[in-house]
C-alpha cells in the first residue's frame, strides 16, 4: 500500500464521498416522496390513475438505472430539458428509486389490519385523516427495514452516475486510477468508504426501528 | 345495493324510541346468503344479545348495522334515519361518505380484535376522534379521555401503548375509545373471544356496568351466562335467519326450536 499516494488523493476521494452521500440523500428524498405519492394514488378508485401508477412502477423496476440516466441526459435536450450531469443523476436515481419505494409502501399499507381502519371509520374520522393519522404512521413503522435496504441499494447504484461524468466517489476513484496507474489502493479504499456509509445507514435504520417500536 | 326500485318516498321513519331498526335485511356474499330477512328493532336502553353457532351471520348482522358491510336488500335505520343510502325520486342512492360518518358518530363499535391503534398511547387512542371529529382542543379532549378511561378502570394506563397492556385492558381501552364519543348505541362484536379466560370477567363487567347505566347495546357473544344476565332480549341466529327471539329466561330455560335446543345442549356439554 502506498500511503503517500492515498494521502495525496484523500481530498479528491473525500470530495467524491461527500458527493455520493448528498446525491444519495437527495435522490432518496425524491424517491420516497414519489413512492409515497404513487402508492397513495395507486389505492384510489380511479382505474386510469392506477394504470398510470402501475406503468411507472413496472417501467422503473424493468429498466437499468444507466438507461434511465441516458434517456434523461442525452434524450432530455431533444424535448427541451437540459440538465447538468449531477442534477440528472439525482433526478434519475430519484425516479428510479420511486418505483421501488412505491412497492414497499404498498406492502406496508396492506399489512395494516383492516380492523384498525374500521375502528376509525366507526368513530367518524374522515378518510383523509385516516390516511394521515393512522395509515401512514403505522405503515412507516412497518417499512423501516425495507426502506433502509432500498436506500443502501440506491447508494450503491449511485456509482453508475460516474458514467455520465458526475464527480462522485466512483468517478473520482477512476480518475485517481487513471492518473496513478495504481489499482489496489484506490479500489480498496473506495470499497471501504462505501462500506462505511452502508454501515452508517443500517445503523441509522436499526436506531429508528428501536425508537419507533411501540412496546 | 338494495333493490333500487322499491317505491318508498322517505328515508326517515318517525319512531323516537327505536334506535336501530332493520327491515328485511339481507346480505349476500356472492352466491352465499349470509343474512336473510332480518327484521329487528332495538329500543332505547335495551340490551339485545345475539347468539348462534359460528357462521350463523351474527357478526355480519352487526357489521351491516354499522355499514361496514353494504347490505344487499332491505333497510337499516339508525335513530330513524336510513343508513348508507338516501331516497332520491323514490329510488335508493348511495349516501355520501361524510353523511355516513355523521350517522356513525352516534354508533359506537367494539371489535373482537380490539383494533386499538398501536402507534398511539391509550389516551391518544381515546382522544384522537374527539380532536379530529369533534374538533376539541387538546386539554378538553384529554379531560374527557381520562374521565372515560376512569370509567373502565384504565386511567392509570393512559400513557401506555397498546402492546404494553393485557388483552383485557386493551379491550377496556377500546370500549373507552367508543364511549368517549358519547354514542347513543353500542355495537359489541364478540368482545371476549380473543381473550385469555382469566381476562374475560373484567371486560364483561365493564359492559354490564354500561347496560345498567341504560346504554343501548347490541352484543354478539359466546358467553351464554353473560347473555342471560345482561340481556333484555336474546336473538338466536342460525343460517342467517332469526330462528327464535325472546327474553333470556324464555330462550335459555324454555327453547322452542329444535335448532336452539341443540345449540344450547352443545354449549352446556362444553361448559362441563
Amino acid at each position: 500500500m502506498d500511503f503517500d499516494m492515498i494521502a495525496r488523493y484523500a481530498p479528491l476521494l473525500l470530495q467524491g464521498l461527500w458527493a455520493t452521500i448528498y446525491i444519495t440523500a437527495l435522490a432518496s428524498v425524491i424517491a420516497i416522496g414519489l413512492g409515497l405519492a404513487v402508492s397513495l394514488l395507486n389505492a384510489t378508485p380511479f382505474r386510469a390513475m392506477r394504470w398510470l401508477c402501475r406503468i411507472y412502477i413496472e417501467a422503473m423496476r424493468g429498466t437499468p438505472i444507466l438507461i434511465i440516466l441516458f434517456i434523461i441526459y442525452y434524450g432530455g435536450p431533444s424535448i427541451g430539458f437540459t440538465f447538468d450531469a449531477e442534477p440528472t443523476g439525482i433526478i434519475g436515481l430519484g425516479i428510479y428509486g420511486g418505483g421501488y419505494f412505491a412497492e414497499i409502501f404498498r406492502a406496508g399499507f396492506q399489512s395494516i389490519p383492516e380492523g384498525h381502519i374500521e375502528a376509525a371509520q366507526m368513530l367518524g374520522i374522515p378518510k383523509s385523516r385516516i390516511i394521515t393519522r393512522i395509515k401512514i404512521p403505522q405503515m412507516l413503522t412497518l417499512i423501516i427495514p425495507p426502506v433502509t435496504n432500498q436506500v443502501i441499494l440506491l447508494l450503491k447504484e449511485s456509482a453508475v452516475l460516474s458514467i455520465i461524468t458526475v464527480a462522485e466517489l466512483t468517478k473520482n476513484t477512476t480518475g485517481m486510477v487513471a492518473e496513478t496507474f495504481a489499482v489496489v489502493e484506490p479500489y480498496v479504499i473506495v470499497a471501504l468508504l462505501y462500506w462505511a456509509v452502508v454501515e452508517s445507514i443500517s445503523f441509522l435504520g436499526r436506531y429508528l426501528e428501536r425508537k419507533i417500536s411501540y412496546a | 345495493m338494495p333493490d333500487r326500485n322499491v317505491n318508498i318516498n322517505e328515508d326517515v321513519v318517525a319512531e323516537p324510541d327505536v334506535v336501530i331498526k332493520t327491515e328485511g335485511l339481507q346480505k349476500n356474499f356472492g352466491e352465499l346468503r349470509v343474512l336473510n330477512e332480518i327484521d329487528l328493532e332495538i329500543r332505547k336502553s335495551e340490551v339485545v344479545c345475539i347468539i348462534g353457532p359460528s357462521g350463523s351471520g351474527k357478526s355480519t348482522l352487526l357489521r351491516c348495522i354499522a355499514f361496514l358491510e353494504e347490505y344487499s336488500e332491505g333497510r337499516v335505520f339508525i335513530e330513524g334515519k336510513l343508513l348508507g343510502y338516501k331516497v332520491v325520486h323514490g329510488t335508493l342512492v348511495r349516501e355520501s361518505q361524510s353523511n355516513i360518518n355523521k350517522v356513525r358518530r352516534n354508533v359506537g363499535m367494539v371489535f373482537q380484535q380490539f383494533n386499538l391503534w398501536p402507534h398511539m398511547t391509550v389516551l391518544r387512542n381515546v382522544t384522537d376522534a374527539l380532536r379530529v371529529v369533534k374538533k376539541m382542543d387538546r386539554r378538553e379532549a384529554e379531560r374527557i379521555g381520562l374521565e372515560t378511561l376512569r370509567k373502565v378502570g384504565m386511567e392509570d394506563k393512559a400513557r401506555y401503548y397498546p402492546a404494553q397492556i393485557s388483552g383485557g385492558q386493551q379491550q377496556r381501552a377500546a370500549i373507552a375509545r367508543a364511549l368517549a364519543m358519547k354514542p347513543n348505541v353500542m355495537l359489541v362484536d364478540e368482545p371476549t373471544s380473543a381473550l385469555d379466560p382469566e381476562l374475560v370477567g373484567e371486560v364483561l363487567q365493564v359492559i354490564q356496568d354500561l347496560a345498567s347505566e341504560g346504554m343501548t347495546m347490541a352484543i354478539v357473544s359466546h358467553e351464554m351466562g353473560f347473555a342471560a344476565n345482561v340481556a333484555d332480549r336474546v336473538l338466536f341466529l342460525d343460517e342467517g335467519r332469526i330462528v327464535e327471539h325472546g327474553d333470556p329466561a324464555q330462550i335459555f330455560k324454555n327453547p322452542q326450536s329444535q335448532r336452539l335446543i341443540q345449540f344450547l345442549d352443545t354449549w352446556k356439554s362444553r361448559e362441563l
